[in-house]
């Protein structure tokens, strides 16, 4: 990733928001300081980490991985400081925003899933099938992260969880098994070899 | 995503897409479905290549293409194929309002 790339993502202001935010609510809830403080900590090792990955030409997914960490944070922040504030926020709209927006994170990983080639000459099984397989992982973390969202946005709370606890796990098992039936069914065979 | 359309609204290019979908193919396997000169499926693959839509990889002298499509992009393909918009491409006797030259073929045959 280059560094000028760097100055146009989206992570570094996320973070910055971040940080101000946990300095507000440091200021209004002075007595939680030990919370605000390890809060600040987090914000502090994602910075870091993000330096590290501009730094690295292929850091590009973990730079976004933070940039939705980021958001995650500052919209739990956000909340937390309007409550302080005096706002009229419900109790669940935290967990609500960080799950949808886990939900939409899901869905852009697995949407640029399919885009990730190895180069056929390092691939240990036939072409086609790691091609159909990443194509299954790519839609399955689609769909999964699709019905997160929708199950946060819509539904009860319990129903979410309990629908998070199931898709969630059941998209899982699904990729390994089709891993495991594209390892174990077939013979190596390598158009490149 | 305008490199995208432009790469999805050629009948050529979606079907090309859909032979990748099995397994990736060499630029002469490709070829054999259509009945089309080289340099024009070059300029295909061209198209296809700028719009991030596949991928070129030499094996030894051969040029192998893979399918390098996200799941917006795949569900894009679909949802085309889905409107009714026909995979085979027009014929050789009927030009195309705008139509470039790479157009006015057949595609040989269908899988």
């Amino acid at each position: 990733m280059k560094s000028g790339a760097a100055l146009l993502h989206p992570a570094p202001v996320l973070l910055a928001v971040s940080a101000a935010l946990v300095g507000a609510n440091w200021l209004m809830r002075p007595e939680r300081g030990v919370v605000w403080a390890l809060e600040l900590a987090l914000v502090a090792g994602l910075a870091v980490v993000f330096i590290a990955a501009v730094r690295r030409r292929s850091g590009g997914a973990i730079a976004r991985a933070i940039a939705f960490a980021a958001l995650m944070l500052a919209i739990a922040l956000g909340v937390r400081l309007a409550a302080a504030l005096g706002g009229t926020i419900h109790d669940d709209l935290a967990e609500r925003a960080t799950m949808v927006v886990l939900g939409a994170f899901i869905v852009a990983t697995g949407n640029t899933l399919p885009k990730t080639l190895t180069p056929l000459s390092m691939l240990r099984c036939d072409a086609g099938r790691a091609q159909a397989f990443h194509r299954f992982a790519g839609w399955t973390w689609v769909l999964a992260g699709l019905a997160v969202s929708a199950a946060w946005l819509v539904l009860p709370i319990d129903a979410a969880q309990t629908i998070t606890l199931v898709v969630l796990p059941a998209c899982m098992l699904a990729i390994a098994g089709r891993a495991v039936w594209l390892r174990w069914s077939q013979p190596a065979a390598n158009p490149a070899a | 995503m305008n490199r995208v359309f432009k790469a999805l609204s050629d009948p050529t290019r979606r079907r090309v897409l859909q032979l990748l979908h099995a397994r990736p193919m060499s630029a002469g396997e490709l070829s054999d479905h259509f009945a089309v000169s080289k340099p024009t499926m070059s300029a295909h693959f061209a198209v296809l290549q700028e719009a991030d839509l596949i991928e070129a990889e030499k094996v030894g002298r051969t040029i192998v293409y893979r399918l390098k499509m996200s799941v917006v992009e795949d569900a894009l393909l679909g949802f085309v194929q889905t409107l009714g918009w026909k995979t085979a491409a027009p014929k050789r006797s009927r030009e195309l309002p705008g139509g470039r030259a790479e157009r006015r073929y057949l595609v040989k045959r269908e899988v």
